[in-house]
């Protein structure tokens, strides 16, 4: 069987030394995979990754990228080794063109212009429309899909995002959502960290409820969508009536 | 009135090229550096030592027609930018790597005992005499007779240090707008947590930053020197005018600092004419006081 495409093993992080909030957390995600990671404000889903990420100092546990231990990676160096994320804000060069963006991803990785941006436009046929236009006037949805755009150009193994919902309506967490299916689609697995439960739950293949810096629950999406405790802390009583009908 | 202009423009020229590295170290290393003056009184210096060395390997100055240097002096030029660099890699590796993550504030005060010890490096390597990298009288050409405006004299060596910043301003632009290390550079200033998940290296954008400072820096010295004279303070004269520039122009804005320089040099120049030269330093302080309760960010102040 071929190694996970992430494997997060008893990862400890903290911002300030003595003063943990990811505690202990374990995460497998096998290649190909959707997995969004869940729970309550303050459960430490967004240092999680931004851990993973190189962004939060980890004091304990380790981080295997494809069996490789990428734990003492530097931030800058992992994009390098196929893993990209995506922040929950500030995630785009706002005093960049869309073009600007995507162009100087590639030219960090040292790799053909052209041939990097092309199959990107073409996911995200908008950014090409409008890639003289300053990332800075971007609407909501128009910069998250330039964020995941200029994540991708780096062809990553894995592509993590931080609440790629966040401030966004309705209609265009649909669109985003989707968009990361069509992402996974061509090969990358995917590891988002969620607040919108439902939306989470309709695009994961599985999940994991984090609670005060641990994983509490890992199920696929339709077992954590019927587990009562789940229905009744994050996705209303309409879907709980639904679950119990 | 166009005289005023054309000598604040000289002014302004020598403070620009200052502002900007200032700009960058501001936008992109995140502290007021208090010691960057004295990296264009240390670019001063090192190119006097080096015009006496390559005078002496050339048997003299040999001026160039109409100016007061000859090739001696460019090179020394080069000399000083390429040591000035070398100086502020050092300080970097020596003080300022070591105390980043205490934040702003101590790199502050670093930076103020770092000019402190620039200073009076300077003052004990070549004493408090003002000096000149030359000797030569230069006759101040008449690019307009009295009755128009009052008339415009300017000397050679002004229209150099005038033409030779447009020409560094215009590659620093390019550098920063289309080399990868450039945009590099503004993504970094711009959001420096996204810049190193972009796969952006700090250390290699940091030392960037001091050694395209230094450079220009070194530049703005000489340009001082050239015009004025080298004296162990000229970093100090500089410095509240190189702020005000920089606030004044928007922190982390080329053009802003170009602006913001050319701008406080003919207040200057005003302050000469109008109030007297001893007055001189207060243009500065005024201009930042203006705009610091009139548009504090600046007139083109980056966004993020």
């Amino acid at each position: 069987m071929s190694s996970p495409a992430l494997d997060i093993e008893s990862l400890e992080a903290a911002y300030e030394p003595g003063l943990p909030i990811v505690r202990g957390a374990n995460l497998r995600v096998q290649p190909g995979e959707i997995v969004a990671i869940l729970g309550p404000n303050g459960a430490g889903k967004s240092t999680l990754v931004k851990a993973v990420a190189g962004l939060v100092p980890i004091s304990a546990g380790r981080v295997l990228l494809h069996g490789a231990d990428i734990t003492c990676v530097p931030a800058h160096r992992l994009v390098f080794e196929g893993l990209a994320f995506v922040p929950q804000t500030e995630n785009v060069f706002a005093n960049l063109t869309i073009a600007e963006n995507l162009e100087l991803a590639a030219a960090i990785l040292k790799a053909d212009k052209r041939e990097r941006l092309d199959p990107v436009y073409a996911m995200f046929p908008d950014l090409q429309r409008q890639r003289a236009l300053l990332a800075g006037r971007l609407s909501g949805g128009q910069r998250q899909m330039l964020a995941v755009a200029r994540a991708l150009i780096a062809r990553p193994r894995v592509l993590m995002l931080d609440e790629p919902s966040a401030g966004l309506s309705p209609k265009l967490v649909g669109q985003v959502l989707d968009q990361l299916k069509r992402v996974r689609d061509t090969g990358v697995t995917v590891v988002l960290v969620e607040q919108n439960v439902k939306a989470a739950l309709a695009v994961a293949d599985r999940a994991a409820v984090l609670v005060e810096g641990r994983e509490h629950l890992v199920g696929t999406a339709a077992e954590l969508r019927a587990d009562a405790r789940i229905a009744e802390l994050y996705l209303g009583r309409h879907v709980q009536a639904q679950a119990v009908a | 009135m166009l005289q005023i202009l054309a000598d604040g423009l000289v002014i302004g020229s020598v403070v620009s090229l200052g502002a900007i590295g200032l700009s960058l170290c501001f936008s992109i290393l995140r502290f007021a550096n208090f010691g960057h003056g004295e990296l264009l009184a240390w670019g001063a210096y090192v190119a006097l030592s080096a015009l006496a060395v390559f005078s002496a390997l050339a048997g003299g100055a040999h001026p160039i027609a109409p100016f007061s240097f000859g090739w001696p002096l460019l090179a020394a030029l080069a000399v000083a930018a390429l040591a000035v660099a070398a100086l502020t890699l050092v300080l970097d590796a020596a003080l300022f790597k070591r105390l980043r993550r205490q934040g702003a504030i101590t790199l502050v005060i670093a930076s103020f005992g770092a000019a402190l010890a620039l200073r009076n490096g300077l003052l004990f390597l070549y004493g408090g005499v003002p000096q000149y990298y030359s000797q030569e009288l230069q006759i101040a050409v008449h690019l307009l007779p009295r009755r128009l405006l009052g008339g415009l004299r300017i000397t050679p060596d002004q229209l150099f240090v005038l033409a030779l910043t447009a020409v560094t301003v215009v590659g620093v632009h390019l550098f920063l707008s289309r080399s990868t290390l450039g945009r590099a550079m503004r993504a970094t200033a711009m959001n420096p947590q996204l810049a190193r998940v972009a796969g952006i290296d700090p250390e290699r954008v940091l030392r960037a930053t001091w050694v395209i400072g230094a450079l220009l820096a070194a530049v703005a010295g000489v340009f001082a020197g050239l015009t004025v004279q080298l004296r162990p303070t000229l970093g100090l004269d500089l410095l509240l005018p190189l702020f005000a520039a920089v606030i004044l122009g928007g922190i982390g804005s080329v053009w802003g600092a170009v602006l913001g320089g050319l701008i406080v040099g003919v207040a200057e120049s005003v302050a000469v004419h109008v109030v007297g030269a001893e007055y001189r330093a207060a243009a500065a302080f005024f201009v930042l006081i203006a705009i610091l309760l009139v548009r504090p960010t600046g007139l083109f102040a980056e966004k993020t």
